[in-house]
C-alpha cells in the first residue's frame, strides 16, 4: 500500500515539481526539481529573492497553477491533472487565501466577505461554524466594522479580514501571499501573531511566502527558494540569522 | 501627434450605424421619389414626399441624438479606464487640457471612420433594395434609381460633429486627474458622487418641465396648441431625467437585483451595478431613451386614436375601422424608433465590456477563492440583465407618461367623456422586455468569454 500523505502528517505536499514557461531556447524554468511537504499545524515560510521561484511554487500548492511535471497533492488528495472545476471547488472547500493586496470583493460588507466561501457554496455557516466565525471576528476586532466596505478600512484592518475569511471555513491549509506587504511594522506583527496562533492552536497548515526576514522569523519552518530549487530547509531562525541566509545565496552567486 | 482608436471600437460602431440609417432612410425617400415620377398616374408625390422627408429627419435626428448620449458614456467609460496613463503624461508635464483635446480628437477620428463605414453599407444596402424591388416587380422598371444624393451630406457630416462634440463632454473627468494619481498604489475607486449643483440643477429642470407638461395637457383640453408648451415641458423633463440619472437609475436598481435572489453570483453581479452609480447610469440611460421614445410613439398614438373613435361612437353612433392602417402605422415608427434601442444597445454592451475589463483583479480574487467558471459567467449576465431591465422599466414608465401627456396636449379638446386613460400596448411591452433582456444576455457573453478565460494568477498579478 502507498503511504498517504497523512500518514506522514502532511496536509500539503509536493514531489519532483517543475515549471517551465516557453520553450525552445527562449524557455524560463521556474521550478526545477522541488518536493516539499507541509505538515498540520506547521507555520511555513517561503523565502527568497524575486524571481526565485517561491511564488510560483505557492500557486501550485495552492491548486491556482498547474506544475509543467510533478505531483501535487491538497489533504489526501492528488489535485495534479485536475480540471478547473474540480479545482475550484478544492479551492473553494479545503483552502483559504491572504493575498498582499486587494484581498476582499469591494461590493460586500465585512461580513459578507468573511463569509463568501460558505455563500459560494450555497450555504449559511451551520451553528458551530458560525461560533467559530464570530470568536475569530471578535479576537481580530472586526465587530464594530461588520457593515463596513473595504474601502473604508484600513489596509491592517482588511489584511484581518481576509485572515478571519481564511480561517472562517476551516481549511486544513492557508495560503498567505506576502500578508504584511503594505503594513507597517506594528500591524505586520499582529498580522503574523493571528497566523502563528492559527497554526499552533487550530492545527491550520499555513504557508507563507515572503522575501522579508523579520516575516519569516514568526514562522516555525523556513524553506529558501532560489532558481527554482529548495536551497535551506531550516527550523525557527531569528530575523537575523534569516536575512543571513538570504544574502548568503546573494553572495554565492 | 498620438491619436489612436484603442477602445474606440464601439464609438466607430454607433456612428457607423447612425450614418447608415440617416442615408438609408434619405436613399428610401429618393428612391420612392424616383418611383412616383416614372409612375403616370401617382407623378409628383408633392406634400406627400415633403412629409417623408420630414419623418426622414426626425427619425435620423433621433438616432443620431441617441448615438451621442452613447458616445459621450462611452468615451466617459474610457477615461474612467485611462486614469493611471492620464495621471501619469500629467506628471510628465501634459497639461489637461491637451490631453482632454488629444481625446476628442480621437473622437473625432473615430467618427470620420463611422460615418464613412456607415455610408458604404448604407449605399450597398440601398442598391440590394433597389435590386429586390425591380425584381419583385415592386419598383416599376424604367428609370434608374440613382439613390446618390447630396443631402446625404447631411446625416454624414451631423455624426461626425456629434460625435467630436460627445467626446469632448464625455472625457470632462480628464480635468480632474492629478498627476499624484499616477503615483498612488490604489486602484481607483472613487464612487463619483452626484456633485450637489448637478442634484439642484436636475431637480430644477425637472419641476420646470413637469409644471409646462401639466400646463400643455390642461390647455390641451381647450385647444390642439397645448401640444406646443407639451413639448417644451417634455424636452425640459427628460433632460432633467439624464442629468438625474444617476439618482433615478440606482434604487430601480436595487429593486431588480432583488428579483435574482440571494444566489451568490447573483449577488456579486447585481451589486456591482449599485457601486458605480453614475457608471450604471450611464450604461442605462441610452436604453431609457430609446424605451421611452418608441412607448412614447405608441401611446400617444393609441391614446388619440381612443380619443378620436369615442368621438366618433358619439358623434355618428359608429366605429370607422381606422385601426389597421393606424396599427401598421405605429408598427413602422416604432421600427423607426427602435432602430434607436439598437444603437443604445450597443452602448451598453460595450459598458459591460470595459467594466469586466476593469474589474480584472476583483474576478482573479473571486476565482482564487472558488467562485466556478459558471458562477463567474452567470454574475456578468445577471449585471447585464438587470441593467437592461431598468432601463426598460424606466423606459416605460417614462414613455407612457409623456405619450399620454402628449395625446391630451394635441387631442384633448376632443374628448367627449373627460380624459381617457392611456393606452398601452402590452404586446409591445412585452416584446420589448424580451428583446431587451435577449440582447442583453447575448451582449453579456462577450465579456463573460473574456473573463472566463482569465487564469486566476495572472488576474491577481494585474495592476
Amino acid at each position: 500500500m502507498q503511504t498517504k500523505p497523512s500518514d506522514l502528517g502532511l496536509v500539503a505536499r509536493v514531489t519532483d515539481l517543475t515549471k517551465t514557461y516557453g520553450s525552445g531556447p527562449a524557455a524560463v524554468t521556474a521550478l526545477d526539481g522541488v518536493s516539499l511537504g507541509v505538515r498540520r499545524g506547521e507555520f511555513t515560510a517561503i523565502m527568497g529573492p524575486s524571481g526565485s521561484g517561491k511564488s510560483t511554487l505557492m500557486h501550485i500548492m495552492a491548486g491556482l497553477d498547474s506544475p509543467t511535471t510533478g505531483r501535487v497533492w491538497i489533504g489526501d488528495e492528488e489535485i495534479t491533472g485536475m480540471g478547473d472545476a474540480a479545482l475550484t471547488l478544492i479551492r473553494r472547500r479545503r483552502v483559504g487565501f491572504v493575498f498582499q493586496a486587494f484581498n476582499l470583493v469591494p461590493t460586500l460588507d465585512v461580513e459578507a466577505n468573511v463569509t463568501f466561501p460558505f455563500e459560494l457554496d450555497g450555504r449559511r455557516p451551520n451553528t458551530t461554524e458560525r461560533a467559530w466565525i464570530d470568536s475569530l471576528i471578535d479576537s481580530l476586532g472586526l465587530r464594530p466594522r461588520l457593515r463596513h466596505r473595504p474601502a473604508e478600512l484600513s489596509g491592517g484592518q482588511q489584511q484581518r479580514v481576509a485572515i478571519a475569511r481564511a480561517l472562517g471555513a476551516r481549511p486544513a491549509l492557508v495560503f498567505a501571499d506576502e500578508p504584511t506587504g503594505n503594513l507597517d511594522s506594528r500591524t505586520s506583527r499582529e498580522v503574523l501573531a493571528l497566523l502563528a496562533t492559527a497554526a499552533a492552536e487550530y492545527g491550520q497548515g499555513i504557508v507563507m511566502v515572503t522575501h522579508d526576514p523579520v516575516a519569516a522569523s514568526h514562522a516555525d519552518r523556513i524553506v529558501v527558494v532560489n532558481d527554482g530549487r529548495i536551497v535551506a530547509d531550516e527550523g525557527r531562525l531569528t530575523a537575523a540569522a534569516a536575512s543571513e541566509l538570504v544574502l548568503g545565496l546573494e553572495a554565492a552567486r | 501627434m498620438r491619436t489612436r482608436l484603442r477602445g474606440h471600437a464601439a464609438t466607430v460602431l454607433v456612428a457607423a450605424l447612425s450614418a447608415a440609417f440617416g442615408v438609408v432612410l434619405l436613399g428610401i425617400v429618393e428612391v420612392l421619389t424616383i418611383a412616383a415620377n416614372a409612375n403616370p398616374v401617382v407623378g409628383d408625390l408633392g406634400s406627400a414626399g415633403i412629409m417623408l422627408a420630414i419623418l426622414a429627419y426626425v427619425f435620423m435626428a433621433i438616432a443620431i441624438y441617441v448615438a451621442a448620449i452613447v458616445t459621450t458614456n462611452t468615451v466617459a467609460t474610457i477615461v474612467a479606464g485611462r486614469i493611471r496613463e492620464i495621471a501619469l503624461v500629467r506628471l510628465l508635464g501634459a497639461s489637461a487640457r491637451g490631453e482632454r483635446l488629444r481625446i476628442a480628437r480621437e473622437g473625432l477620428s473615430a467618427g470620420v471612420l463611422g460615418a464613412v463605414i456607415g455610408t458604404a453599407a448604407a449605399w450597398l444596402l440601398l442598391a440590394m433594395l433597389v435590386l429586390v424591388g425591380e425584381g419583385t416587380g415592386l419598383l416599376p422598371a424604367g428609370p434608374t434609381y440613382a439613390f446618390v444624393t447630396g443631402q446625404m451630406a447631411i446625416p454624414v457630416v451631423a455624426v461626425v460633429l456629434t460625435t467630436w462634440l460627445a467626446a469632448w463632454v464625455g472625457s470632462r473627468r480628464v480635468l480632474s486627474v492629478t498627476p499624484v494619481q499616477a503615483l498612488g498604489a490604489a486602484v481607483p475607486t472613487a464612487s463619483e458622487a452626484l456633485r450637489r449643483g448637478r442634484r439642484g440643477a436636475a431637480w430644477a429642470i425637472e419641476a420646470v418641465g413637469v409644471v409646462l407638461l401639466l400646463l400643455g395637457a390642461a390647455l390641451g383640453q381647450l385647444t390642439p396648441l397645448g401640444v406646443l408648451i407639451g413639448i417644451v415641458g417634455g424636452i425640459c423633463s427628460f433632460t432633467g431625467i439624464m442629468i438625474g440619472a444617476p439618482l433615478l437609475i440606482p434604487p430601480v436598481l436595487a429593486l431588480v437585483g432583488r428579483l435574482f435572489g440571494r444566489d451568490p453570483a447573483a449577488v456579486l453581479g447585481t451589486r456591482n451595478t449599485l457601486r458605480h452609480p453614475e457608471r450604471s447610469a450611464r450604461a442605462a440611460i441610452g436604453l431609457v431613451i430609446g424605451v421611452a421614445l418608441v412607448t412614447m410613439f405608441v401611446v400617444a398614438g393609441m391614446t388619440a386614436n381612443e380619443i378620436v373613435m369615442q368621438r366618433m361612437a358619439a358623434e355618428w353612433g359608429t366605429t370607422a375601422p381606422l385601426d389597421s392602417t393606424l396599427g401598421t402605422m405605429m408598427s413602422i415608427l416604432a421600427f423607426l424608433v427602435g432602430f434607436s434601442g439598437v444603437i443604445a444597445a450597443v452602448g451598453l454592451v460595450n459598458t459591460l465590456t470595459v467594466g469586466v475589463l476593469q474589474r480584472t483583479r476583483e474576478f482573479g480574487l473571486v476565482r482564487a477563492l472558488g467562485l466556478s467558471r459558471g458562477q463567474l459567467r452567470r454574475t456578468i449576465s445577471v449585471e447585464a440583465v438587470q441593467l437592461a431591465v431598468t432601463a426598460v422599466v424606466v423606459g416605460f414608465v417614462l414613455g407612457i407618461v409623456y405619450g399620454w401627456l402628449g395625446a391630451e396636449s394635441m387631442f384633448g379638446s376632443s374628448q367627449v367623456n373627460g380624459l381617457v386613460a392611456p393606452v398601452v400596448p402590452w404586446v409591445l411591452v412585452l416584446g420589448v422586455v424580451v428583446v431587451a433582456g435577449v440582447l442583453a444576455l447575448a451582449g453579456s457573453l462577450i465579456p463573460a468569454r473574456r473573463a472566463m478565460r482569465l487564469v486566476p494568477v495572472e488576474a491577481l498579478a494585474v495592476e
